[in-house]
């Protein structure tokens, strides 16, 4: 195993928080003792980019916060998952039993997200799923302990469904996405909403997890004329199909929208360039909500980049980890009510109001439509056209 | 009919990146026997240079020679050390040796070229298309069709027709009995390990406007590869050739037909192939020792 830096920076960070709790006042002990957050992420495998955004995210939230949450100094613990379940689950154990963490953060992977919901939930500990988005967690498979502080897949397709029913076209549209769990979702969640309205959609093409040509589905979308495309990528399968796109001249010609992670600002926006731009998507944030004004001034500066999901998704996670933790006076080993705390009031995020659905501890958010229009330097910008208000997920019953 | 002939410069371009990608790894194999499987690195590392090199707004049209020379440099110091001691060696501890190094690579490269995801900026010339039967087709393919067509023509020339080619496949065959006449064998294996990294990374430098370069590439592309390689036949040319164009229609007409099946399709075609053809398309004549 290779050392961890980054956690070492965390408990330095946590040490400096530490000596200036014990300069400041003198607090009881039980409260200068570090609270430690954990933080599960993928810092190899497919997801890397977005595990080192999420812990830049989240970073930035516990510097802003002056190293304490609820009066007690933060000591962040990163853990690397691999983007792997299996790995995931081994180290939530060694977070929980070797290092004794108070609340856990992060996951990336839907896959590793609900291969630890077991675990955290039997060691009842709190747990805030940052970008994950599968339905289930919401659903079935929701747990007393385990928020998430994002979206679901079907928030996200439910809604561009009826932006583009309403804005776009009522038929002759075609779906494309990429063959796995998420993709299936987002996809199905798309066309299940958009039929509920009353339009028809065309062919649903499908392509594996890391395809690396798109041209065969490019050529069929060429030849079909579609009046849009609606299509679920994330990542580099998401810079390659824009890029893909622009290359076959279709960009202009056929009108293309999907979930966020299709133009995420930070992880696909600044690889694909103008391959972008025209593009529209439904996503919980936005560079240009008003809610993230100050959190992406201060993210571009600590980074020189514009924060996309993940770095997002971290520092949002940090802000409800810290709301619930004002709320309990820094000491959340009380569960039940450390859980009724996060779920009684709703809290401002930098992406905008969030409260928690009692029934599955999933927040209810506003979904923005963002459109890629070309921003002051230039490069494409998601910029918000239209807000969905408290988009609520189904839940257990749906 | 446009429409299928369109889909056949596609499945033709993608043949030919997925022919640039096994040329290096089966020079390697077939010509030293030696298992490489730094090889993905030096296509992701081709593809970092060339970024680098569109980026600082050097001549766009050496950015492939740039990449070129950057990956054999590359191949050329690891062949000192320490592939040459290697070469000698079984294959496994040859795959040991440079799985190890592909993960020390990867993580090397995550360091210098940052983890996000990488895109060239491609002159104005490249971007555009050309309308067949009325479907678009880009001119960035047609170029690299071009390109890998004339690429195999020349090395096959190279290494088929030449005295030059001769001596490295003798080489292999018998390493002593040239050696007895009067060459030095250690420098042309150090030679023909320069030329395949800089392959690597010259398919990099070309495929890099279709597949952009991130981490994590460098392990897809040593798969499809040694799909290639396996499925032409260790120990020849024309091998690498053929199963880069059956592996790339499959993979591309799969999609057309049956987009949802197309992973499983284009691995049960290689299946057969190899139940059918086990030795590969074209059977090599060497000995394997």
């Amino acid at each position: 195993m290779r050392p961890n830096p980054l956690t070492r920076r965390g408990v330095l960070l946590g040490t400096a928080g530490v000596a200036l709790a014990a300069h400041c006042t003198a607090p009881a002990v039980a409260r200068s003792t570090p609270l430690r957050i954990g933080l599960l992420t993928s810092l190899s495998g497919p997801f890397t980019s977005l595990g080192e955004s999420m812990r830049a995210g989240l970073e930035l939230l516990i510097a802003d916060a002056g190293g304490q949450m609820g009066g007690r100094p933060v000591e962040l613990l990163v853990e690397d998952d691999g983007g792997k379940p299996e790995e995931g689950l081994r180290k939530v154990r060694k977070l929980i039993a070797q290092d004794g963490i108070d609340v856990l953060g992060g996951v990336i992977s839907a896959g590793v997200a609900l291969a630890i919901r077991d675990v955290v939930t039997e060691a009842g500990l709190p747990t805030f799923i940052s970008n994950a988005s599968a339905n289930a967690l919401a659903r079935e498979a929701a747990s007393p302990l385990v928020f998430r502080p994002t979206k679901t897949s079907w928030m996200l397709g439910h809604s561009g469904a009826l932006w583009t029913f309403q804005n776009i076209a009522k038929d002759g549209g075609l779906t494309v996405g990429a063959d796995y769990a998420a993709g299936r979702e987002y996809i199905g969640d798309f066309v299940q909403t958009f039929q509920e309205q009353g339009g028809s959609v065309g062919t649903q093409l499908w392509t594996p997890l890391g395809t690396t040509d798109f041209s065969p589905i490019l050529t069929t979308i060429a030849a079909e004329q579609p009046n849009f495309v609606y299509a679920f990528f994330a990542g580099a399968d998401a810079v390659r199909f824009l890029q893909q796109m622009q290359e076959y001249q279709l960009q202009d010609l056929v009108k293309l929208i999907g979930p966020g992670a299709l133009f995420d600002q930070e992880d696909v926006v600044p690889a694909a360039g103008s391959a972008a731009l025209g593009g529209i998507n439904t996503f919980q944030q936005s560079p240009t909500a008003p809610a993230a004004h100050g959190f992406v001034e201060a993210y571009l500066k600590a980074g020189g980049r514009l924060p996309g999901e993940a770095s997002t998704a971290g520092y949002v996670t940090g802000q409800v980890i810290r709301a619930g933790l004002e709320a309990v006076a820094g000491d959340p080993s009380d569960r039940e009510r450390f859980r009724q705390a996060l779920l009684e009031q709703p809290i401002e995020t930098v992406i905008g109001p969030m409260r928690f659905d009692p029934r599955n501890n999933q927040a209810v958010l506003d979904i923005y439509v963002n459109e890629l229009v070309a921003g002051p330097d230039g490069q494409p910008l998601n910029t918000v056209v239209h807000t969905f208000p408290a988009v609520q997920d189904p839940g257990p019953a749906g | 009919m446009g429409f299928y002939l369109i889909q056949t410069l596609n499945a033709l371009a993608f043949s030919v990146l997925l022919m640039l990608c096994g040329l290096g790894l089966s020079l390697v194999l077939s010509l030293m026997n030696f298992v490489n499987l730094t090889h993905g690195s030096s296509y992701l590392f081709g593809s970092y240079a060339a970024v680098v090199w569109l980026g600082s707004g050097a001549p766009w049209w050496l950015a492939v020679p740039a990449a070129f020379l950057a990956a054999a440099l590359a191949g050329l110091l690891l062949d000192r050390f320490p592939f040459a001691r290697f070469y000698g060696r079984n294959h496994l501890a040859q795959v040991l040796l440079t799985y190890g190094l592909s993960v020390m690579f990867a993580d090397l490269m995550r360091l210098g070229f940052g983890a996000e995801i990488r895109s060239p900026v491609l002159p104005d010339l490249l971007r555009g298309v050309v309308f067949v039967l009325g479907m678009p087709f880009p001119i960035y393919r047609i170029v690299l069709i071009l390109a890998g067509g004339v690429l195999s023509l020349v090395l096959w020339y190279l290494f088929d027709r030449t005295i030059w080619g001769a001596v490295v496949r003798a080489s292999v065959a018998d390493r002593r009995m040239v050696e007895t006449l009067g060459l030095d064998t250690r420098r042309v294996f150090a030679l023909v390990m320069a030329i395949a990294a800089g392959l690597g990374g010259l398919s990099g430098a070309l495929g890099v406007g279709m597949l952009s370069a991130y981490p994590g590439l460098d392990e897809e592309i040593l798969l499809h590869a040694l799909f290639v390689v396996v499925l032409g036949g260790l120990g020849t040319f024309r091998g690498t050739v053929a199963g880069a164009l059956v592996l790339g229609f499959a993979m591309t007409f799969a999609r057309v037909w049956l987009p949802e099946f197309a992973g499983f399709l284009t691995l049960l075609a290689i299946a057969l192939l190899l139940v059918l053809r086990p030795d590969g398309l074209v059977a090599p004549k060497l000995r394997q020792v």
